[in-house]
């Protein structure tokens, strides 16, 4: 099965495609690193009558609503730990880059040219460790480098008209009407950038990663992780023949993965456990918001593929489980009657591992195991909101 | 003529419009199953984007409050979809005849977050309540959708002969649900099941 690019922007939102941008290489102060490319210097401001800063002030408005939006995750830690991420691949650009975590329950990441860089918790779900999540952040700084955003925008404007570039970004998201400058950001990430930009923030992605030390090899994993999740996907997906000139997420696995081995390969550190301890205060709200996609066959995926990373993880057994009762086909209850199990073993069962397990003895007609499976749940939780609800299930 | 009417459309949806008919407040029947005695005028929504077993009114408008009337959902249906887009791709999570009111609101849940594109989507407080002259539930509901502007909400609803019958209002929190959550609970004591639901 091979996917285009523009399928996998819709399946998993814009990481490794992310916001457009480029400016003017004239209007760059260059850095120029191993690579020979053109950077943007640390500081960097558009000049006050370009139309670069007039796309700078409408992100800056973006920002100001991003900052108050319901769906951005306060959680200090996590916070602190994602920023802290970020300085070390940005470096001397640390002080021009602000990072979001927005509650949204799909793979992605986005920069935009004035350094405002969103992280979605469906891509922190996913990570396996935190060299990982340095792949993603590495390649939106590629992105961010090189102004990808204002180069790709300013292409758009000059072969159509800026209508006719959000329209398409609006067909392309999805959206129906424009709700806050938030979606605008939205749309402006679905455009997505060129092929050659692309690979370019990869090897730009590749390059930050090995020089802060993690290993570049977790870049091309991110990739085959993201293909495997939607090969288990079972919908149907129409493909976008707009964007069927955009390279298959295999090849540029294949391309990512050679270029990872001559960048370092497996050589830096992980932070496996680190990245664990960090997510550790918001990881049960991330499991709910994935389990309340029903996306029943990439679920499974993801929290298996997690549970090779942490075999004793209690939360994982548990949203597996989770994940079986909700599909509720031939053979669900057991297999999450089974997993619960598995995480009650663990020290980390949350208590609605219980839950779980009594709503699936009742369902199969158990009520003496139901029962105990309910009062240990409410000896794990006295003040669960939902006694009330499953006491009264308990006795019709 | 069918650019035209597309165009109409279009521009209806653009503004926010959607084509609505004046309820009375007399005893309705909504899709020919639920019968209600509203107390107050309501009106109701023939282009609301809902797709499915429902019917949908609204008294200051749908961005401001929405009654949803579930009017039998089968087995292996969703409770509703809507037209919003890119997450419409992947198949809906659907009622199952053999569900029990847990399972009801946290299909619900699903519901909420699947065609409101959002994380914050919540449904508590399940309680069993007296619906259509038989026995039913009620829970309450939160959400939070694109627009950031915070919903609450009240289900009530039954299930009879496998089928899912009920009612969902929401509406913004500061005033619109509320003001209104008497004016559904008289409407919720009011119902009754009527017709093919009835038997």
């Amino acid at each position: 099965m091979s996917l285009t690019r523009r399928q996998f922007g819709r399946q998993f939102g814009c990481a490794f495609c992310g916001l457009a941008a480029a400016l003017l290489a004239g209007s760059l102060a260059a850095q120029a690193p191993a690579s020979g490319r053109t950077f943007l210097v640390p500081g960097y401001r558009p000049a006050p009558a370009s139309d670069e800063k007039g796309l700078w002030s409408l992100m800056d408005r973006v920002e100001q609503e991003l900052k108050l939006s319901r769906f951005v995750v306060r959680d200090p830690t996590l916070n602190a730990y994602v920023r802290d991420i970020m300085c070390r691949l940005a470096k001397d650009h640390c002080p021009d880059v602000r990072t979001y975590i927005v509650r949204t329950a799909q793979f992605n990441a986005s920069m935009a040219p004035n350094g405002m860089m969103e992280v979605w918790t469906g891509l922190l779900l996913r990570c396996g460790d935190e060299a990982q999540l340095a792949a993603i952040l590495g390649h939106e700084m590629g992105h961010y480098l090189r102004s990808h955003t204002v180069e790709r925008w300013r292409d758009a404007r000059n072969k159509s008209d800026f209508g006719t570039f959000l329209g398409l970004g609006l067909a392309v998201a999805g959206l129906g009407a424009f709700g806050s400058l938030a979606q605008l950001a939205l749309v402006a990430s679905s455009y997505g950038f060129s092929r050659d930009q692309e690979r370019e923030a990869d090897e730009i992605g590749l390059e930050l990663m090995s020089k802060a030390g993690y290993p570049p090899v977790a870049a091309a994993e991110v990739w085959e992780q993201l293909i495997d999740e939607y090969k288990a996907g079972t919908a149907e997906r129409a493909r976008q023949l707009l964007f069927a000139t955009h390279p298959e997420p295999e090849e540029r696995m294949g391309a990512l993965r050679e270029a990872a081995a001559k960048a370092g390969g497996d050589a830096g550190e992980r932070g496996h456990e680190r990245y664990l301890e960090k997510l550790a205060g918001v990881r049960a709200q991330l499991v709910g918001d994935e389990l309340a996609l029903r996306q029943y066959g990439r679920s499974e995926l993801v929290f298996e593929r997690l549970l090779v990373r942490w075999p004793d993880d209690g939360q994982l057994w548990f949203a597996k489980g989770e994940v079986y009762r909700l599909r509720g086909e031939d053979g669900d209850a057991a297999r999450a009657l089974a997993s619960y199990a598995r995480a009650l073993e663990t020290k980390n069962a949350p208590p609605e591992t219980l839950r779980g397990t009594m709503l699936i003895e009742l369902k199969s007609g158990a009520r003496d195991r139901a029962q105990a499976a309910f009062e240990a749940y409410l000896k794990a939780k006295p003040d669960a909101a939902d006694a009330d609800a499953l006491r009264m299930l308990l006795s019709q | 003529m069918i650019r035209l009417c597309v165009c109409v459309v279009a521009a209806l949806a653009l503004a926010g419009c959607a084509p609505l008919v004046l309820v009375q407040p007399e005893r309705q029947t909504v899709g020919g199953v639920i019968s209600v005695q509203p107390g107050i005028k309501w009106n109701k929504l023939t282009m609301s984007g809902y797709r499915g077993n429902v019917e949908v009114w609204t008294l200051d408008g749908p961005g401001l409050n929405t009654l949803l009337f579930f009017t039998g959902v089968p087995d292996g249906e969703p409770l509703f979809t809507r037209a919003t887009g890119a997450a419409q791709q992947e198949k809906p999570a659907v009622f199952r005849s053999a569900m029990n009111p847990v399972e009801v609101q946290e299909l619900l849940e699903a519901t909420m977050a699947r065609n409101f594109q959002t994380t914050i989507a919540e449904a508590r407080n399940l309680k069993p309540a007296p619906v259509a002259n038989g026995q039913g539930f009620r829970f309450e509901t939160r959400l939070v959708g694109r627009d950031e502007v915070e919903r609450d909400g009240v289900f009530a609803g039954t299930i009879r002969n496998g089928k899912l019958y009920g009612a969902w209002f929401q509406g913004a929190k500061l005033h619109y649900f509320k003001r209104y959550l008497p004016e559904f609970d008289q409407m919720v004591a009011s119902a009754q099941l009527v017709g093919d639901a009835a038997r």
